[in-house]
């Protein structure tokens, strides 16, 4: 009896380790539209995504922090993406949505174009920021190559930075 | 190991107690050096931690205690006088006391701190100076460990505690807990014989609880390491320690109160905030509702739920706030004891006057608030009272005096901390600040005396020359200041040189609920916090004076200076200013400022949310609120609103003459006319009578729609045909919506409409339109009233 246990229990452990591995090497990520580029954060750091709702403006901020809306009773800074890439501001339509993105206790709410998909990406497939784009100010971690399409990755803990 | 956890935490939370009194006392002690009662009740709380923690094995701890126990004792019964050396060594030694207190709470043991330095001390002090011989310690412990409980056990159990423990050896000890053991069996056995035999019998019981009390202290008094001691003890001590404080309290109440974890309170105030929320929407749905179903009889039902529920939720959070609410005594309580070290540190000679310790308030402030006094007190004992000699020179008493003083005011708390120093120089204020670069000269010009007190707040000043243990690093007041701004609080300094320096906290009571006036610019809310805002007043435009590019106004006998809360928040200036206004009168200490607002929302009770580590510390706001109908309002700040106002230009009656310039009409088709009709027919209709004129004619299928196109500007618009009936937004809708715009205040709104009664003429007026035309009409007379209306050029008809 208790080999047996010990069989599928070791048998378990194994599984684990595999899919630990598997994990290891894999990426999910959430891909999104703004403007004609494809961009994507970690699966992880999405809290929720919503459709649009209203938000109150914010004095004293720059043009691409829109305001603050009320996600179940919580406060939540609105920051529109397009702005803050140096596109022109849109009129919200069918497509639009809220990403609301949080690290440890940062949350913020952003503004996308169009969802595309989650897919997972295998980490040799995800390349550096170009050179004249990397290092510590980027918002770009790296570009993901998927098929056809290329995908850059942000990092979530600079867009979740106050930079004004 | 959870029974001794819990122990370990009762014992703690009363050690702390306990400690916190023991300073105030020790620094009175130092003045009444022969107060016996005060003695002993020092004595007691170091024997009650002694006591306690022998039994919880904390040797280190037992080991200090125990030696200042020694010293206490000693002085207890006159063989010692309390002198400033002597009492140094007990300060000392009472710091390393609650070091070693604060390791226990950290890391559940108090190894690691080293008394023997302080220990030696305490000998030194109590050997040096004793009259009589060294006693022999453990007989003299074994004494001190006995004499509070025998007090306590006295009354009711005289003949047990005539036995003297001292002089027994610890066989005889033993023996006599079996004595007592065995007495206490015989009467438990006693007892069940009694209940057994007059189980009905309700007196019974009632006899019994004596008895089962008595013989256990008794059993248990002569063991210093027995688990009950300790507690028993220590509550009698509390008792009295508190008896001795100079607040007097009755020394018989019985206190009625538990501990609650603070973690408990603070959820319990965060569910009243949603709770209050949910009132508020609440609230804005039975206004709704009340509107859309006028009469109806379960509308009264509604409203009295609502308003039961209202009420509730007003009193319970009141009660919660107040199960949170502490004296602002538990923080004052260490001040004495302060001054009494600085005092020595400076050689100076101050004394402190405390009043108003009983004001209460929230918990979260009392913890706040601690730093920023220690930081004022410091600061005013440092370069605000002179030495003795300066001040015998210029006439004042030689001791010091600093005052700290607490009462309510209106929804706050105010702290008033003032000395009778030298004062503050604002001539050399400046001087300093513009040595170190913290201020422009032409700032300084500018600068009246209260704005030089005030930068004594700035990073990096300091007036110290050298920099002393007690101040001179420069960063003392900044984090008075940056502390009291968190909690909301206003800082007021007033200054005369040689008399002495006044320093006013103003606190809010409570920081998560507030009542607030709502306040409307245009589109957009916002909340002002309800203490900071003096009085409302409608005024007309023609009431607003500007004085050097800045709009004042008279309020009474006084000129009030006013800014638009638009010119502040950046608001778009897009609908219509009205020929009133209201002026929101804020006041700020001394200051006053008139808030100019375009309406008045009205009262209401708001909790306060942190705008998140994103968008915090933007200057004029001071976090936001979510309203009744789910949005968010953001709460101003009214302190940085003020500061924000002396640099802002005025710009709210500058009328905006971009739409006044109009272009000269030179053919018919520079005529635009909008034709706003759900029918496609109608429109048609409309556009085939205007046909003859030449003019040109945009069309809209709704009251939206028409807005849309109003709103993106594309074409100067000379008249607008409105149909009454249309899906979306009908046709009073959009003229009440257009009349709202600056710009088309002039605009000619025409309705065509089947809609033929006077009460729809009437409404049709209200909301703006100047003609009425009822369908079918002729085709004729719709492009004369168009004609009429835009002041058509004869020259262009054909």
């Amino acid at each position: 009896m208790s080999d047996k246990l010990k069989e599928v229990i070791n048998k378990q452990a194994k599984q684990n380790e595999v899919e630990m591995i598997h994990s290891d090497d894999v990426v999910q990520l959430v891909g999104f539209i703004i403007g004609d580029e494809e961009y994507a954060v970690p699966i992880l750091t999405i809290q929720e995504i919503i459709k649009p709702i209203e938000w109150t403006r914010v004095p004293q901020t720059p043009a691409y922090v829109l305001g603050v809306f009320n996600l179940r009773g919580s406060v939540i800074p609105l920051i529109d993406l397009r702005l803050k890439f140096g596109l022109k501001a849109k009129k919200h339509n069918e497509d639009t949505r809220f990403f609301v993105l949080k690290q440890g206790d940062d949350v913020a709410g952003f503004v996308i174009d169009r969802l595309t998909m989650a897919l997972r990406i295998n980490r040799t497939n995800i390349g550096p920021a170009p050179e004249t784009m990397a290092g510590d100010e980027s918002l770009i971690d790296g570009v993901g190559k998927q098929e056809d399409r290329i995908l850059t990755i942000l990092k979530v803990n600079k867009l979740l930075e106050r930079d004004f | 190991m959870d029974e001794f956890q819990e122990i370990l935490q009762d014992f703690l939370v009363e050690a702390f107690e306990l400690i916190e009194q023991l300073d105030q006392d020790l620094v009175e002690l130092e003045s009444r050096p022969n107060d016996l009662e005060l003695l002993n009740g020092i004595f007691r709380v170091a024997h009650t931690i002694k006591g306690a923690s022998s039994f919880l094995n904390f040797d280190v701890l037992t080991h200090l205690t125990h030696h200042m126990e020694d010293v206490l004792n000693k002085a207890r019964h006159g063989d010692l006088t309390i002198t400033p050396e002597v009492m140094d060594v007990i300060l000392e030694s009472i710091d390393l006391m609650k070091t070693l207190l604060s390791t226990i709470r950290d890391t559940s043991a108090d190894s690691g701190i080293d008394v023997s330095e302080c220990v030696k001390r305490l000998d030194a002090v109590s050997s040096g100076q004793a009259v009589e011989s060294v006693q022999d310690e453990a007989p003299a412990t074994q004494e001190q460990a006995q004499e509070p409980v025998a007090e306590e056990v006295e009354e009711h159990e005289e003949e047990e505690d005539e036995i003297d423990y001292d002089s027994l050896s610890d066989e005889e000890i033993e023996e006599e807990i079996e004595r007592l053991l065995a007495k206490r069996q015989a009467e438990d056995q006693a007892k069940r014989a009694a209940k057994t035999a007059g189980e009905s019998n309700q007196e019974t019981p009632k006899e019994e609880k004596p008895k089962e009390e008595k013989p256990k202290p008794a059993a248990q008094a002569p063991v210093p390491v027995a688990p009950r001691v300790a507690p028993k003890v220590e509550r009698s001590d509390s008792e009295d320690a508190k008896a001795a404080s100079p607040a007097k309290r009755a020394a018989n109440t019985v206190e009625q109160t538990i501990r609650v974890d603070v973690k408990r309170l603070d959820h319990l105030m965060n569910l009243i905030g949603e709770l209050v929320l949910a009132k508020n929407r609440l609230i804005k749905i039975n206004d709704d509702v009340e509107e859309r179903y006028e009469g109806e009889e379960f509308l009264e039902e509604l409203t009295q739920v609502v308003s039961i529920v209202s009420l509730v939720t007003t009193d319970l959070q009141i009660a919660v706030m107040k199960t949170r609410m502490l004296p602002i005594g538990k923080v004052f309580n260490k001040f004495p004891r302060m001054i009494r070290d600085l005092t020595r540190e400076l050689n100076k000679k101050m004394e402190l006057e405390i009043s108003g310790e009983d004001t209460e308030l929230d918990k979260s402030i009392v913890e706040e608030i601690g730093d920023p006094l220690v930081h004022i007190i410091r600061n005013s004992c440092d370069h605000g009272i002179e030495m003795p000699a300066d001040r015998l020179a210029q006439g004042k008493p030689e001791q010091g005096t600093i005052g700290l003083k607490a009462y309510n005011e209106g929804n706050a708390i105010v702290i008033q901390i003032t000395d009778d120093g030298k004062g503050l120089d604002a001539e050399l204020l400046k001087m300093k600040s513009l040595e170190k670069g913290l201020i422009t000269e032409k700032e300084a010009e500018l600068m009246t005396d209260k704005d030089a007190f005030s930068l004594i707040f700035k990073p990096g000043f300091s007036m110290a020359k050298v920099v002393t243990n007690v101040s001179g690093r420069g960063v003392g007041m900044d984090v008075v200041k940056t502390n009291i701004e968190k909690l909301n609080g206003i800082i007021d300094i007033d200054s005369e040189m040689g008399v002495g320096t006044s320093m006013k906290l103003k606190i809010p009571l409570t920081l998560a609920i507030i009542q607030a006036l709502l306040v409307g610019v245009q589109e957009e809310h916002y909340a002002i916090p309800l203490a900071s805002v003096l009085e409302t007043v409608r005024i007309s435009v023609d009431e607003i004076y500007t004085v050097e590019n800045r709009s004042v106004m008279r309020l009474r006998e006084e000129v009030l200076s006013l800014v638009h809360i638009g010119d502040i928040f950046e608001v778009k200036r897009v609908m219509e200013s009205s020929e009133y206004t209201y002026v929101v009168v804020l006041g700020l200490g001394s200051s006053k400022l008139g808030l100019i607002v375009d309406t008045l929302i009205g009262q209401e009770e708001i909790v306060i949310k942190s705008l998140g580590e994103y968008l915090k510390g933007i200057e004029g706001i001071a976090g936001a609120t979510i309203r009744g109908d789910g949005g968010v309002t953001l709460i101003v700040d009214v302190a940085a609103l003020m500061h924000m106002a002396k640099g802002v230009k005025s710009t709210a009656f500058v009328e905006d003459n971009s739409s006044a310039v109009v272009k000269e009409k030179t053919k018919a088709s520079d005529y635009i006319i909008m034709i706003v009709d759900d029918s496609k027919t109608d429109r048609t209709i409309m556009k085939k009578s205007l046909e003859p004129l030449g003019v040109t004619t945009v069309e809209a299928a709704d009251g939206q729609e028409a807005l849309n196109i109003l709103k993106q500007g594309e074409h100067h618009f000379d008249a607008m045909l409105i149909d009454i009936e249309m899906p979306r937004m009908d046709g009073y809708t959009l003229a009440t919506e257009i009349k709202k715009y600056n710009k088309y205040k002039t605009l000619p709104l025409i309705a065509v409409t089947s809609r033929t009664s006077k009460s729809d003429r009437m409404r049709g007026v209200e909301s703006g339109m100047v003609e009425y035309i009822t369908k079918p009409y002729s085709a004729d007379y719709l492009a004369s009233v168009v004609q009429r209306n835009v002041n058509f050029k004869a020259e262009f008809l054909q």
